[in-house]
């Protein structure tokens, strides 16, 4: 083979794995059984303050107010449903929101990190996304690094005084990039066969931008959008929601 | 909906002691994830296929359907672990693009076709438990080892709304679809938002009826349900004791 035919094998290759294989692209779990035992328990071990304090905060917003439960509940199975619909995407395969985005702006990143516990359980259990041994993991990218950098953003240009659309995009599409960047270290932290932990990551960073960043810019665009339908529509269930987050 | 859903409560399975399938499942899942080698990998993932087909009754089809659900992570988080670019080519392949090589290690292969090995069988643990255990029984399990009760009260309801704000999605859906909404891109960005915003309104709609029913049903801070309960039989107790004890043998004989 000439050097061009090898060229030319390797990007038909390329292009192969990257259009034809992804044909159902979700969001970024981690498989069961593919990080190593002491791994799962460590990301399990950091999630643990982050969940504590969610679930503090629940407990307290639910002993004053016993109304909140069934209002929590119907968050956690909004964040499912959102996230297990097919979304229009631009290549034509299947893909989803992470939908954690919303839930943090809506509901506040301690009652997501929470829910986002309960959801990645049963996106294990009931559509096999994700894992048990990689829950940890999971959690912390999902459910913690995701919502709050979300949330923080989200803060941030409301006080710089960023025009409210964009803010929403940037908290939505920043909090999925993010997403993405905490799941490919874990990846990379876990799986450094032959290189240092810095070049793994940017391998597994390049390997799984071409669905994630086309991914968190569809649903930065569709939170903008469901953002601004519901401020049209729904002023006082957004307020019953926020009510969550003022209580804690 | 969920075709999982549907497949567990129709699993020939379904009535033998969740408690059971649930240290079954998990033990085998540890066992998978310990050792991380090949040999443990193949029996466990021979075994609880052999299980969910024959004993369980899943379509061999359906099942080899939901082992590839993430083969695409899979393959894709393997090349980037095989996958190399540097300077000096390695000694498995090696394809030179300017100065550099795209190239990959003999050990590195091993190393990632050892991995997908492993993440396939654990898989397959997962798919034991929640292809033959419904929901229900596997918070009554959880309940058993002492989650908090807050959390377990979260799931039951969760899992309740899941159907019922599915069922919501769906309709919107096919209105939708039957009046052109997901004629193109554009169009359908915009339905799935309209989507999203009405799911929400009727989400927290539902929740606050539901708070008024349950409270008309005295409501006082914890949900009752009766459970069906499946005593453990000795004779499955002994078969499960016997396939742990081989399975943590071989992964000792691995570890030493």
């Amino acid at each position: 083979m000439t050097k061009k035919q090898r060229y030319r094998i390797l990007i038909t290759v390329v292009m192969i794995l990257t259009f034809a294989l992804s044909q159902n692209v979700s969001a970024m779990h981690i498989m069961e059984g593919y990080l190593p035992g002491g791994f799962c328990i460590a990301w399990g071990v950091l999630c643990l303050p982050f969940l504590w304090m969610g679930f503090r905060s629940i407990r307290k917003a639910l002993n004053e107010n016993r109304r909140l439960l069934p209002l929590l509940a119907m968050s956690g199975a909004f964040i499912f449903v959102i996230s297990s619909l097919k979304i229009p995407s631009v290549t034509g395969s299947c893909s989803h929101m992470t939908g954690t985005g919303l839930g943090a702006l809506l509901f506040g990143p301690g009652a997501v990190s929470i829910l986002g516990l309960i959801v990645l359980l049963f996106q294990a259990i009931l559509l096999a996304h994700g894992g048990l041994t990689t829950l940890g993991a999971n959690v912390f990218s999902m459910a913690v690094a995701g919502p709050f950098v979300s949330y923080g953003v989200y803060r941030l240009c409301q006080k710089g005084g960023v025009n409210k659309r964009l803010a929403v995009f940037l908290a939505a599409a920043l909090g999925d990039v993010f997403t993405y960047c905490v799941t490919a270290f874990q990846l990379a932290f876990a799986h450094h066969s032959d290189v240092s932990i810095g070049r793994a990551f940017a391998k597994f960073l390049a390997v799984f931008a071409p669905t994630q960043i086309p991914l968190a810019v569809i649903e930065g665009i569709l939170t903008v959008l469901i953002i601004a339908a519901l401020e049209t529509y729904a002023k006082p269930e957004l307020r019953a929601a926020g009510f969550i987050k003022e209580d804690r | 909906m969920i075709t999982i859903d549907r497949l567990c409560y129709n699993s020939k399975l379904r009535y033998i002691n969740a408690g059971e399938k649930f240290a079954f499942a998990v033990l085998a899942l540890c066992a998978c994830v310990i050792s991380r080698s090949a040999v443990v990998s193949c029996f466990v993932l021979a075994v609880m296929g052999i299980l969910s087909v024959w004993k369980g009754g899943i379509p061999f089809s359906c099942y080899l359907r939901y082992l590839s659900v993430p083969l695409i992570f899979l393959l894709l988080s393997s090349l980037a672990i095989v996958v190399n670019v540097s300077r000096t080519p390695l000694d498995l392949f090696a394809v030179s693009i300017g100065g550099f090589y795209i190239t990959g290690s003999r050990a590195s292969l091993v190393y990632a076709s050892e991995l997908m090995l492993t993440a396939l069988s654990s898989v397959s643990c997962l798919y034991f438990l929640s292809f033959h255990t419904p929901v229900p029984d596997i918070l009554n399990v959880l309940r058993r080892l002492h989650c908090p009760k807050l959390i377990l009260e979260l799931m039951l309801l969760i899992y309740r709304f899941i159907f019922v704000l599915f069922e919501a999605a769906h309709s919107i859906r096919v209105s939708q679809n039957s009046r052109l909404g997901n004629r193109n891109y554009k169009t359908s960005v915009k339905s799935f938002s309209a989507m999203a915003s009405a799911l929400f309104i009727r989400a927290m709609k539902k929740s606050d009826a539901l708070y008024n029913a349950m409270e008309a049903r005295c409501y006082n801070g914890d949900i009752r349900v009766l459970n069906e309960n499946f005593p453990p039989r000795r004779r499955e107790i002994v078969w499960i004791c016997i396939f742990e004890a081989v399975l943590y043998g071989f992964v000792i004989i691995e570890k030493l």
